[in-house]
Order: structure tokens, then sequence, then C-alpha cells
């Protein structure tokens, strides 16, 4: 309780095909919340719902304390931005922006210094007298957040707002899209399938898959300790090893024990041994380092800031990575055909029920 | 928990699931749809239910069950009719399809020159009623025709003349869907292809003619269904060979027996299904080809293919104003064949002394009505249907209406205008003989090409501007009139324009509906024609295709003026 936006039990269902499954959230105040997934994960139907564009199947969405559950979008109170930007083509950018303040009756003055206000705020102050197309993809994409904010609403719902621009542009209109966010301070829902973005951006992710929730946490929590091997794969790249438990505190690889915390995972049955390519330590390593091992380097991969080495442990069939500083690489220059001794530290791995 | 308790649980809940309160806004929306759907059936369903009805009465009007089915089939005469129409019909669009598509092709995909020239010169034939092609047939090849000696002995009157005289009416018609359909295609998949190395033919496979799909079946189905159901033209260069549209005219007007005429409607009807069922199939599977971001095509010249698009349109060109010339030639021509001079008694004696002007009057005063409440009205309707939400299991009933009259011959229609509004009991009675009842006809008749423009042209705009402006609260009226109808009015101008020019010039529809107080130009060729006046009937004819390309004319400096308008956002 005390959300901003409650989300319980919200099922859509097309047909005899289950979108979501009864999924219950809760945005707070303030923050940018950001749906993650891959396509078909339901992510956009769940924004669409919030938004009164799709009609959930049942369960109840509660905004600022009022039921919105059955109000149409005319009633709910929500500025929106999709992929496609959707600016009205032949209305000048100023008067995109003042679309909705329009209908409310505000005085011409009023109107004119909100929206100059506006275009300042997305750091576009003379496109005002221009026409959508005559701007960039990024530049249509603020001025359709502008548009969205105009009317103050309660909530900005974003669809894949930067999915359709190049890399560049995109790094960076996400930091000016949270930095707007944060000055305005308007509870926010970022949709998206890019994890750089939800991480960057998000302060708090929720990662879906078929319709349900995998994990919800702050971008750190997500990153570090997914609480699924789902969300371990999906967020940043990851190594899943096929495991058997071996006592409270390890488990076994093929012939190699990891030391390890095992949780709740623990107990009969297979497991999967999760760490990331970047907690492998290969600086101070020798024989009575706690779960080290002798690599076999198969793949070197220059990949600027880091490498990427591709390896193998013995009588694990599995390939490993392990992502190497460039004053790992100067001291250890490890090439194809190498053995290497590496490391994985037991707080960095986690152990899931397969 | 009691159990009245708990079911009072559950029918709230079934209240809360998969329903959202509805906006007083959108039920503004609602109340129109409703409407013009009611206006729909009452003048597109109910007359057809009416022919129904005849077909399974006698002349006394008692129920004989399908009785007059049964004769009608033991007459060889009236059944080989049906044979007759088909295989016309089909091979006019066999003939019709590939001929406007290649010069659709040109005029879209190439860098010829005069291409402004060349789409009027092909839309030309649009603006003559489809007698004006066998007219002019018959002063090219009839009996006493000008190149009679090519025919080695053979007729023009028949079924030959019939084809060639359709497919001359049918090609702009073809043209026009198959021009917008290919005006559609995003140029980034022909980059994406160029990129891949693709060779023009295989492009042409895969991206022009799936891109065009939609309109190719949309055209053919046109195209077969005009034959099918035009009268004008079997009935002036027909001869003895008989088709459908003609044997209904010859039952209800020459022989009275309006049941006959029901069972051959009947007949004629079938077509309805195929059609509606393939444009569903058909329309289930396009999806907008242009989002808010497509790149539009601009073609590249390339020096032998532009060439071979220029012969090509110079040549068809040349035959469409070979058939529109000689017209308007032997409208003028003081008595063909024998005093080739040249003279306006034609338009003297025949039409003004003769005292069918008025004709002419009327059918221009149908044809602004036409297009100035048919244009709003259909494209409002396609709006509705297609940009605002609720009333779900209602609108595929509306679109099946919007579709239907593409499938209704104009013969079928005003036939079962008569039906239906011939009997006092109907409220709406005191329409019969009146100016309205020829409005609402044509508009009826005509709906379906305009609905589909409207629908291409709606199709094109972003699917998101309704929710935009919802969550912005502003209702979704205001922003069809500042958004959706500035950026749809070139459209809404050619469906304004098709709806004049059609009203100016069709005859199988309102021929059963005129009154003496307003007979229609078109009209009066048949009867002109009929009485053997061909020089008359030419002129009256000339008449129809000036007027037509005057307001054509008019259009296109309003379309050039809108476009300067414009320019500045369309970028």
């Amino acid at each position: 309780m005390g959300e901003f936006l409650e989300l319980t039990g919200i099922r859509k269902e097309f047909g005899d095909f289950a979108a979501l499954k009864g999924v219950s959230l809760g945005v707070r105040q303030g923050e940018l919340l950001c749906f993650l997934g891959p396509s078909g994960c339901g992510k956009t139907t769940l924004l669409r719902i919030v938004a009164g564009l799709e009609v959930q199947t049942a369960g109840t969405i509660m905004q600022a304390g009022r039921d919105i559950s059955r109000l149409p979008p005319m009633e709910r109170d929500y500025g929106i931005v999709f992929q496609s930007y959707a600016l009205f083509p032949n209305l000048s950018v100023a008067d995109n922006v003042a679309y909705g303040l329009v209908n409310r009756k505000m005085a011409r003055p009023q109107r004119d210094a909100r929206v100059a206000e506006l275009l300042q705020l997305v750091g576009l102050p003379d496109a005002g007298r221009k026409y959508p197309s005559m701007l960039s993809g990024g530049q249509q994409q603020r001025i359709a957040i502008a548009r969205a904010l105009a009317t103050s609403p309660g909530l900005l719902l974003l669809d894949e707002p930067l999915s359709a621009l190049d890399a560049r542009v995109r790094v960076r209109l996400r930091g000016e899209i949270r930095n707007l966010q944060q000055r305005v301070g308007i509870t926010t829902i970022l949709v998206t399938h890019d994890q750089e973005e939800a991480l960057s951006m998000a302060d708090r992710i929720v990662v879906m898959k078929e319709g349900e929730i995998e994990q919800i946490g702050t971008p750190e929590e997500v990153y570090t300790r997914p609480a699924t091997p789902f969300v371990a794969d999906f967020v940043g790249k990851t190594n899943l090893l096929p495991a058997a438990p071996a006592g409270s505190d390890g488990v076994q690889v093929g012939p190699q024990r990891f030391a390890c915390t095992v949780n709740g995972a623990a107990g009969e049955g297979k497991l999967r041994l999760f760490f990331r390519p970047e907690d492998v330590v290969v600086r101070g390593v020798d024989g009575a380092t706690a779960n080290s091992a002798a690599a076999t380097v198969e793949k070197v991969e220059f990949l600027g800031a880091f490498s990427r080495i591709t390896f193998r442990l013995a009588g694990i069939e599995q390939p490993l990575t392990a992502d190497l500083s460039l004053n790992d690489m100067a001291e250890f220059h490890p090439k194809p055909g190498d053995t290497l001794r590496i490391a994985v530290p037991a707080d960095r791995m986690r152990v899931f029920a397969a | 928990m009691s159990s009245t308790a708990h079911d009072a649980d559950l029918t709230r809940l079934g209240a809360r699931v998969g329903v959202l309160k509805v906006h007083w806004s959108d039920r503004v929306g609602h109340a129109i749809l409703i409407l013009a759907a009611v206006a729909l059936a009452y003048f597109l369903l109910l007359p057809l239910a009416a022919i129904l009805v005849k077909s399974v009465q006698d002349k006394a009007g008692e129920f004989i069950g399908l009785a007059n089915f049964t004769e009608y089939f033991r007459t060889p005469a009236l059944a080989r009719s049906i044979w007759n129409s088909v295989w016309v019909s089909a091979l006019v669009t066999a003939i019709t399809i590939p001929l406007a598509f290649t010069f659709a092709y040109a005029l879209t995909r190439s860098c010829m020159r005069f291409k402004v020239l060349f789409r009027n010169v092909a839309l030309v034939p649009i603006l003559a009623p489809s007698l004006l092609a066998a007219i002019s047939f018959i002063f090219w090849f009839g009996n006493q025709g000008l190149l009679k000696g090519l025919l080695m002995g053979g007729q023009i009157y028949g079924a030959g003349g019939i084809v060639i005289s359709m497919v001359f009416a049918t090609f702009p018609h073809a043209l026009m869907i198959l021009v917008t359909a290919l005006s559609l295609t995003d140029a980034r998949l022909y980059e994406a292809a160029d990129a891949l190395g693709t060779r023009a033919a295989r492009k042409f496979w895969t991206i022009t003619v799936p891109g065009a799909k939609y309109g190719l079946i949309s055209a053919a189905m046109v195209v077969f269904t005009y034959a099918l159901s035009d009268f004008g033209i079997p009935k002036v260069i027909g001869g003895n060979f008989n088709m459908l549209a003609t044997d209904i005219f010859k039952l209800v007007i020459g022989m009275q027996d309006f049941s006959k005429g029901a069972v051959v409607a009947i007949i004629l009807l079938v077509p309805v299904a195929v059609t509606y069922v393939v444009d569903h199939w058909v329309q289930k599977r396009q999806s907008a080809l242009l989002s808010a971001r497509s790149v539009p095509y601009v073609p590249r010249p390339s020096r032998g293919f532009d060439w071979a698009m220029t012969g090509y349109c110079v040549l068809i060109g040349a035959l469409l104003l070979a058939v529109l010339g000689m017209a308007v030639y032997g409208s003028f021509v003081k008595l063909w064949p024998y005093n080739l001079s040249i003279s306006l008694d034609h338009y003297k004696m025949g039409l003004v002394e003769a005292g069918i002007f008025d004709a002419y009057v009327n059918s221009v005063t149908l044809g602004a009505w036409c297009a100035l409440f048919g244009a709003v009205f259909i494209f409002g309707v396609a709006y509705l249907l297609e940009k605002t939400r609720g009333l779900d299991a209602f609108r595929p009933f509306v679109r099946l209406m919007a579709v239907l009259p593409m499938g209704v011959p104009g013969m079928v229609l005003g036939l079962g205008y008569i039906f239906f509004f011939v009997r006092e009991a109907n409220p709406l009675h005191f329409l019969y003989g009146s100016m309205a009842i020829l409005v609402i006809n044509t508009i009826v008749h005509y709906y379906t090409s305009s609905h589909l423009t409207a629908l291409t042209a709606l199709k094109q705009i972003d699917a998101e501007f309704e929710s935009v402006s919802a969550s912005l609260k502003v209702p979704f009226w205001r922003t069809f009139f500042r958004v959706t109808v500035p950026v749809c009015l070139p459209s809404m101008l050619d469906v304004s324009r098709y709806l004049f020019v059609n009203a100016m010039t069709t005859v199988s529809a309102v021929v059963f509906l005129y009154s003496p107080k307003t007979m229609l130009a078109s009209v009066a060729i048949v009867n002109l024609d009929e009485a053997g006046d061909i020089g008359a009937a030419a002129a009256m004819a000339t008449l129809i295709v000036a007027t037509s390309a005057l307001v054509c004319v008019a259009y296109y400096f309003l379309q050039v003026w809108l476009e300067g308008r414009t320019q500045r956002w369309r970028g």
C-alpha cells in the first residue's frame, strides 16, 4: 500500500492465449519503473492496459488511490509516448506540444509560455515553428515527450521510446530522458527490451517472461542477484552451468567442486550454477585459492575496455567466458591454447534449482 | 457466505471483466456510427431483401416458392446469359488488369516524362458513360464503320464489341486502385533489397507485387463486377448477345415480369458472397504499409526502362484517345457516313430542340450532391470504423455493408429500389421519383470503391493518433478535424471527384429510377440510341465527357493549391 500505481492480478487473454497471467506490482511516486523482457513477454500489453488502450480480462488498477480499472483512456491521468512518436504531421511543433492544452481552455499567452517552457525542458527551444518532418528522429521523440508532459499528467508512459533511434542518439537520449524525469519528478513506466537501457535509466526493473514477473528489483539487485536463471541470462552476460548438490556450502560441476552459498536451492536434484564473466579473477590466483582451476584458453576477443576470454575447465564440456581488464591482459596476455589459472569468488556465485 | 451474496459478487466481477466504461465523447462516435449503419441498412439491405421477396412471389404477389427459378432455368435463352456474362467478364478482367498494372507501374515506378499527362489521358474513359465506348466502336467498326473492313466480314455487334468496349471502360477504374497500391510502398524495402544485390525481377516479385497484392485483388474484383453488371455496353453494341444485365432490363421494362427480373437479379448477386469473402480474407492479411517513419519511394532514372514505359503509355493513351475522339467526331458529323461535314445539328436539334437538355442539367445536379454529401458521409464512416473504439461486435456488420455494394450490380440495386420504395407503405415512399433517391442510390452504388480509398488513406496515418489524443483528453472529433481531415484531404477530394463523375456517367442503377422530371443525361443516351439517333447519342455522351473533364480540371487545381499549402509540413 501507499504505492502511486497499484496493479493487482492483471490477466489478459487473447482467445486461448494468456498474454498476462496474473501480474501484480506497485509503482512508487516519482520513480522510473521499467518493464523489461523479450518480445512477447507481455510488457507492452501491460503498459497498454495501464493506459486503457487494452482491457484486462481480470485484475484491478489503482492510481493515486483511485480505481481506474474500468475507466476509458480519456478519464485516466497519464501522458504517453510511442515508439512511432505519433506526432501530428500537419501541425507545427508548438501546436503539437500545445495539443492537450488547447482543450483545457488555457489562455493564449499562458499556453505559449507553457509550450516555450516545455521546449526549453526538452532542449529544443527554437523548434516551435518547425514541422515534425523537419526534425531528426531523436528530436521528434523529445517533442513527443514534451507533448505528453504538457498537461502535467501524474504518470508518464514510454512505450519503447528509443527503439527506433540509432545507437549514439539512443545512449544520449537515455540520459536526457532520465534527467528530465528526475527534474520533473514524474512517475514513469518505461517499456523496453534493451537491458542496458533498463539498467541505466530505471529506479527499479520488472523483468518479465511469458506473461509473468520473474523479478522486481533495483538495477543492481537484478544484475548482481538475479532471482531466476532467466533473469541471469537475459540481463548481462552470464555463465550458467549444470551442477549437482555437494553439501550445504558447495556444488559439483563435473570433476570440479565450487564452494558457494547454496541458499534455498540446496536440496536434491539438479542445480544450475551462475557467475558473470567479469567476476572471474586471474590476478593473485594460485593452487591454494578457493574455487580456482586451470583453464584452457580457446578464444580471445578484444572489446575495447576489456577482452572476453572463452575457456574450458577440465572435465566440463561447456565453454565459459571471462572478461579481463586491459591491465590483466597486459600482465597475463593469454592466447588460444594457453593454460591460465582462474578463480571465482564464492560470494559472486549463485545457485538455482534447474 | 450465502449463495445470493456470492452470486452478486460474481455478477460484479463479471461486469468488471473485459469492459471499460465508455466516455461520453466515444458515445457520440458510436451514435453517429449506428445512425450511418441504419441508413446503409435501409438503403442497401432492405432493397436487396425486397428483391428476394419478389423472386418467390407470382405476379399477384402470392408466395410460390422457387417456381420462378425453375421456370427461369427451363428457358435456355435466359440460362445461357449466365455463361455469357461470366466468360465475358472474366475475359475483360484478364485483359484489363495486366494493361492497367503496367500503366500504373509506369506512373509510379519509372522516371518517364509527362506522367501527369499520361495519367489524365488514361483516366479519360472514366469521364464518359460506358456507352460512349460502344458508340465509338460502332462508328469505327459498325455496319457503316470506318474500319469495318478490318473485321474481314466479322461483326462488332456481339461479344467482341462488348469485351473491347468494356476494357476501355474498366481500364481507369483498375488503374486508380493500382496506382494507389503502388504508391504505398516503403522505399526502405527497396533499399534493403538493393543492399542485398537483388535483381530487378526478384524485387518486382518479392516486394512490388506482394505490396500491391491488396490493390490487385481489389482491382480485379472491381473490373469483374463492373463488366458483369454493366448495362449500357451490351445494350448498345451487344446485338443479339444476351447478358444478365440486359435480361433484367428486358424482363422488367420490356415484359413487366418483375418476378423473373428478381430471379435474374439474384443470380447476378452471387458474386457478392465471393467478393466479400475475398475482401475479408485479404484485409485480414493487410497491415498498414506505411508507418509514420516510412520513406516514400522515389524512382531512379533508367534510360531503357523509362523509354519502354513511355512507349507503352503513348500506345495505350493513343488507343484510348482514338475511342474517345471518334465519339466526339461522330457527334459533330452531319449525317454519318453520308455527309461528313461538321455541324452542331445533333446538339441543337437532337438535344436542345428535342427537349432532352434538361436531362443534362439533372445529371450535373446529381453529381454535385453526390460529390459533396457522399464524400463526407463515406469518409466519416470509414474513419469511425477504422479509428475509433468500442461497439466491437457491431463493426463487422458495418464493414460488410461498406464492401457489399461492390458486389451489387447497379441493375440489381436499381431494381431493389423500385420494389422497396414503390410500396406506399414505405415511410420514405415520398422519395420515389425524386432527385434525392437518385443521389442516395448513386452514393450507395459507388460506396465500396470510395470506402476503400478512404480506408487506404486512413491506414497510412499513424495508428496511435487517437490514443495520444485520448491521453491528452482531446475528444476524437477534434483530432479528426485538425489532423485526420487535413492529412487525408487529397484522398477525400479523390473520392468526391470519383462520385461526381460516376453520377454523371452511370446508367445501370438509375435506368429504373428516373422520373420524367429527373431524366438523366446518361439514360437519355440509351433512349436516343434505341431510337436510332446515334448522332444525338454521341452528342450527349460528348457533353458528359466535357463536363466531367471540366470538373476534373477544377479538382486538379484544387489539389495543386492544396499541395502548395501543405508542402511545408509534408516535408
